[in-house]
């Protein structure tokens, strides 16, 4: 227990960030000033304790009191098996995260682009680490891109939509490699399994596409938009921004977002069949919803998505070292994921009319 | 004003989708170089009691216009709980499965309808717990189901080409299909879905309808697992995302929209009819799996386009253009 | 009040002292009335007057703070639209409220409280070709879906549905707003067969002549009070005018000399949206506000929206400062040049979750840095000289928007667009609907000074204080067309009786 306080680092601080960045960044377009330094004043109009802050408060303490009482869990090596478990899910989540913010709600098509993704990944190999990557990152931005264009310019149903492109996607990889697992014959992507600093690199991959997501959102035109359109599509249009052209932004960050956790799925597992993509598609949005960003659009932030996924990872995690099975993990991160949606819809409509 | 075709898309939609998806049934056997039996038919209904509950409680929240992701989770307890308690009674089984699958359904309806969460994320949030809780019931694995009698009743053949839970399918549509029709609910559920401001203006009590049909989604749901599990013998935790959205797809062929106010049990039958008569054209012709996808990517796809205002919005552009560079100094 | 008819004394329906007011302000004060049995019952008022909060308190949609509804001699709680319709009170909705997914027949029957669970198909297909016929509809099937119809023709639909629930007291809030004069003939001898069964109506209608035509009994009120009630025989629409507007209104004052530079100028011909409106043609010139007069269905608000982009099926031609405007598509509008400024300021205009910052700047973000970076500093400015510009305190740029009062809310949703170099067009729909008196004239002098600075305003409005107080040029609309164009020399009534009657009767 003696490297307890260094671990209690990167997941606590991160879930420690939910409540406290509920004022500046909860309301959305973040204030004009660089820092927001009204954050921890309260919001006018929203009177009396919010009930997502005392929520998370008392779940956040309940996992560091239960941790403290369980060994092992605050531990270097635990931390780092909390934050490897993490990464390909946060990372997709960050993606999932802008195009929720953007008013499109989500995808059900993650899974099929992951598996693609790192098929294509795998299979050009021979060209080189960077050549694959840059490949497979093309193919999942050009796919969800798509997408994001007909959900933007033609106002299409993005549920809909995008189980038909998990069909299109998953059907043409099938068709093309013939059904069969892809085994590269050389294998370049060694390097994305490295561990720097004993973690592995898609931690730190994960972090820097939180903070470019989050600096993204904030700081320029397009991410700022973003905001604005997920919160009132009709009064964008109205006010004539550019849906389209954002919408398809989003979506395109989102496809390099998911092509990144395809690749990093196709390393770890070094072969590729039409199931590696998993459950990724739901774990991803859970993680969003987690963090509290709400589906409807134009409220939530990167940074909150990743507390989410710690969230869920150290719970799970926690819940593993005491014993409980995988069924009493996925029925806990349920009923933390209805707590936060309920929780962040009550006070989002309350002290309204 | 917007003049539409004579034939609405709720029952155009499947019409098409169950004449295509026939067409290709019967031309089996030009591929399989087999006549077709009965027991082909016999397999399509029983693909149909697969997923056809699923469908029906899904698309009556589709057309009032929520989503109801739980239905996958509330499908797999109700297939848990029905082996876990029925090994001696299978009908007890059953009312308990129905009963939890009631339960969930009506919380989920009471908190979606008194503080007007949109349904999507309550309910997936509900998948995951109800995953999670059969998983924890099963300790992650499959449950045999040892009542063999139950079972082999399960499977007998009915008529030559039904078996009991398809007979129950069907029947369900059929209820859903008299009562939709012949009493004022059916009205109720699709004006919530239309409009729900103009509803209530109307006096259409919104809160209750949507309740209800979030119970009759679970029970549903709960019914067509532990009807599953009893003819399977077995009682699989997490088949996966697949029954959902299979039953989406029938949902969506079956002419409902996820905007809302559009769609018929009939229409839903027939959505899911085809989705089962694709799975047995699949099975028959043994082509790739892939042939299917694509299908079902295309039919989707003209799905979306059917649905998609801002298609529209462009298309009246483009007329309106045309229209201007005909006359171009006054318009006729 | 019911002695005004004799044969209608039997009182059946009766307002006593109800009182409403919405945070903090009062929007309907102590009004009182009475409607006899068979008595058809006018309730006129200008805009703000209270006459929705009355429908929407006597139907059972809101609570009233005090004071009470009497129907047949008892007091009565109305807690929502079933419980007053089982006290049967039937409503047509100011807003259509139809469900265009449903049958004619379907939405003949929805909600009614003497709907059976059970369809009777054949009876209620009988009985709803009888209430179509009634409506002028016979062209109409039952099994129709609503979506095939015209707006008219839903219109008739709904007051169709409400006349033939066998309901004590019938409320009709703007029913003929969006309708000819043939469909308007029909529903006025399907009201007066309803009351000729005994059944109260309440009609509530900015159409003047339409009132003294078909009602017994009017009941004026303004600024939320009850300012008379007087037997339609007895009243003119100029007395009506004047019991709605109070002192004489005021004549418009002397128009502002226009920038006759045409390379400055809005030329709108030939405007055209369908359905909606006809032929419509304007030059509006820099400096000089345009004020459009029309009341719900006219058309005016329907050039703007056309112009901003949000009708993609209008045509004609639309060109600014000598460039032709794509004003099919919004984005193309704005990038022309045009700002819009929606009358639904909640739905098509604020983002209320997001600071005030950020919705005065929500147009101009790409003029706020390079590249698509912003640059905090520059938006700190701009957030700060839009907020001395509109009037709002510095320290409140963080609140939400949700946090302002409408009026506040409203300078807002303005200043966007103010203070933009790239906006040549400035373009309002209701621009102080739901905004107090100080407010309204904040906003007033912001659009003149707007306007003094070189921009084109063109405005639409029901409001008449509003047109003669704001407009250079005024132009009267009525039914989807352009009814006369006044520059100087109109004065309210003038303009009342065009928007309200048109032309012939001016």
């Amino acid at each position: 227990m003696t490297a307890a306080d260094n671990d209690r680092g990167p997941a606590m601080a991160a879930a420690r960030d939910l409540p406290g960045r509920q004022d500046g960044a909860g309301t959305g377009t973040g204030p004009p000033a660089p820092a927001p330094a009204a954050a921890g004043g309260r919001l006018p109009g929203l009177r009396g304790v919010d009930p997502l802050d005392v929520g998370i408060v008392i779940v956040v303490l309940a996992v560091i009191v239960t941790g403290m009482l369980t060994t092992r869990f605050f531990s270097l090596a635990n931390a780092r098996a909390i934050l490897a478990s993490t990464a390909t899910v946060g990372i997709t989540a960050i993606g999932a995260t802008v195009v929720m913010i953007a008013g499109s709600a989500v995808s059900l098509a993650v899974s099929q682009t992951a598996t693609v993704v790192a098929m294509i990944f795998l299979a050009t190999q021979q060209f080189g680490l960077a050549a694959a990557i840059t490949l497979g990152l093309l193919s999942g931005v050009a796919m969800t891109a798509i997408q994001g264009a007909v959900i933007g310019f033609w106002t299409a149903n993005p549920i809909v939509l995008t189980i038909a492109a998990g069909f299109a996607i998953g059907g043409v990889a099938t068709w093309i490699s013939g059904g069969t697992t892809v085994n590269p014959q050389v294998a370049a992507f060694n390097g994305l399994n490295g561990t720097p600093l004993g973690l592995p690199l898609a931690v730190y991959v994960l972090l820097a596409v939180t903070a470019a997501a989050q600096w993204f959102l904030r700081r320029t035109t397009a991410g700022r938009y973003m905001y604005l359109i997920g919160e009132n599509p009709r009064a964008a249009r109205a006010a004539g921004l550019p849906v389209g052209r954002v919408t398809v932004i989003a979506w395109a960050i989102f496809g390099a977002c998911i092509a990144l956790a395809g690749v990093f799925l196709a390393a770890f597992n070094t072969s590729a069949n039409a199931n590696l993509g998993g459950t990724l598609s739901l774990d991803a949005i859970a993680a969003v919803l987690a963090g509290g960003t709400a589906i409807g659009g134009g409220r939530g932030s990167a940074v909150r998505t990743l507390g989410g996924a710690l969230l869920i990872s150290a719970i799970s995690d926690l819940l593993l070292l005491r014993g409980f099975s995988t069924g009493i993990q996925l029925l806990v991160k349920g009923l933390l994921v209805a707590f936060v949606v309920i929780a962040v819809h009550v006070r989002s409509t309350r002290g309204r009319r | 004003m917007i003049r539409r075709p004579a034939v609405p898309p709720e029952t155009r939609v499947p019409a098409v989708a169950l004449t295509v998806v026939l067409i290709a049934f019967f031309c089996t056997p030009l591929m399989s170089g087999r006549a077709l039996t009965a027991f082909d038919v016999y397999n399509t209904f029983q693909g149909l009691a697969q997923i056809g509950l699923l469908t029906l409680g899904l698309g009556l929240t589709m057309i009032a216009g929520e989503f109801d992701l739980s239905v996958a989770g509330t499908y797999v307890l109700g297939g848990m709980l029905a082996v876990r308690t029925g090994q001696s009674s299978a009908i007890l089984g059953i009312v308990l499965a129905v009963g939890a699958g009631a339960a969930i359904g009506a919380g989920q309806g009471g908190l979606i309808a008194r503080l007007g969460i949109p349904s999507l994320p309550v309910t997936l949030a509900t998948y995951i717990a109800l995953l999670g809780l059969t998983s924890a019931m099963s300790g992650g694995l499959s449950v045999t189901y040892a009542n063999t009698g139950a079972t082999l009743w399960m499977d007998q053949h009915v008529a030559g080409v039904f078996s009991p839970p398809s007979l129950i399918t069907l029947a369900g549509f059929v209820i859903a299909a008299v009562v939709f029709a012949g009493t004022r609910l059916g009205r109720e559920v699709r004006a919530i879905g239309g409009d729900r401001r103009a509803s209530r203006v109307a006096g259409v009590r919104v809160e209750r309808g949507l309740v209800g049909l979030f119970t009759a989604s679970g029970s549903l749901a709960a019914l067509s697992g532990a009807l599953f599990s009893y003819s399977y013998a077995a009682a699989n935790p997490n088949p996966g995302l697949q029954p959902l959205i299979l039953a989406t797809v029938g949902c969506l062929v079956g002419g409902v929209s996820l905007a809302g106010g559009r769609g018929l049990p009939a229409g839903l039958l027939a959505g899911a009819l085809a989705v089962a008569l694709l799975r047995q054209v699949d099975a028959i012709t043994a082509i790739p799996d892939y042939y299917t996808e694509l299908l079902y990517a295309a039919l989707l796809g003209v799905i979306v386009a059917v649905d998609a205002p801002g298609l529209r919005r462009g298309y009246d552009r483009l007329r309106a253009r045309a229209a201007t560079v005909r006359t171009p100094d006054r318009r006729p | 009040m019911s002695d005004v008819t004799g044969d209608r004394a039997r009182p059946q329906v009766r307002a006593e002292g109800l009182s409403r007011g919405f945070g903090g302000v009062p929007a309907v004060r102590e009004v009182s009335f009475t409607v006899g049995a068979g008595e058809i019952h006018g309730l006129c008022g200008h805009n703000g007057a209270g006459k929705s909060t009355v429908v929407k308190m006597l139907s059972g949609q809101l609570a009233p703070d005090s004071g009470r509804i009497v129907i047949g001699g008892k007091p009565v709680q109305l807690g929502s639209r079933q419980a007053a319709q089982r006290l049967g009170v039937a409503l047509v909705d100011q807003e259509l409220s139809v469900v265009p997914e449903l049958s004619v027949l379907d939405n003949l029957l929805l909600g009614g409280v003497s709907t059976p669970l059970l369809n009777r198909r054949r009876a209620a297909t009988a009985r709803c070709r009888q209430v179509l016929a009634d409506m002028g509809l016979d062209r109409i099937r039952p099994q129709q879906p609503l979506a095939e119809l015209s707006i008219g023709e839903r219109q008739l639909v709904e007051v169709a549905r409400a006349l033939s629930q066998n309901a004590r007291l019938v409320i009709l809030d703007e029913p003929t707003a969006t309708l000819s004069d043939v469909e308007t003939g029909h529903v006025f001898a399907a009201i007066r067969r309803v009351a000729a069964r005994g059944c109260s109506v309440i009609f509530v209608s900015h159409r003047l002549s339409e009132v003294l035509e078909l009602c017994d009994t009017v009941t004026v009120l303004r600024d939320g009070r009850r300012i008379a009630t007087t037997a339609a025989s007895e009243l003119t629409v100029s007395d009506l005018i004047v019991q709605m507007l109070g002192e004489a209104p005021h004549r418009l004052t002397a128009a502002r000399a226009p920038d006759p530079r045409p390379a400055h100028s809005l030329r709108i011909e030939g405007l055209h949206v369908p359905g909606r409106l006809t032929d419509f043609s304007l030059t509006a010139q820099a400096g000089r506000v345009y004020a459009l007069a029309g009341q719900l269905g006219s058309g005016a608000s329907d050039v703007l929206r056309a112009l901003a982009g949000l009708h993609p099926q209008a045509t004609g031609l639309v060109r600014l400062r000598d460039r032709a405007v794509p004003f099919r598509d919004p984005v193309g509008a704005a990038a022309a040049g045009i700002a819009f400024v929606s009358s639904d300021r909640k739905s098509e205009g604020l983002f209320l979750d997001k600071p005030i910052a950020a919705n005065l700047l929500a147009t101009r973000l790409p003029r706020l840095g390079r590249a698509g970076l912003l640059s905090s500093r520059r938006e700190q400015q701009a957030a700060r000289s839009l907020a001395e510009l509109v009037g709002i305190a510095d320290h409140r740029l963080r609140e939400p928007a949700a946090a302002l009062s409408g009026g506040n809310q409203q300078r807002v949703f303005v200043g966007r667009s103010l203070g933009r170099d790239d906006v040549y067009a400035l373009l309002l729909d209701e621009p102080t609907r739901g905004v107090d008196i100080g407010g309204r004239a904040a906003i007033h002098r912001l659009l003149r000074a707007a306007a003094d600075a070189g921009l084109i305003v063109l405005f639409a409005s029901t409001e008449l204080e509003e047109l003669l107080e704001l407009g250079d040029v005024i132009i009267t609309m009525r039914e989807a067309r352009m009814v006369a164009r006044y520059e100087g020399g109109a004065d309210g009534a003038v303009l009342m009786r065009d928007m309200t009657q048109g032309k012939r009767a001016a």
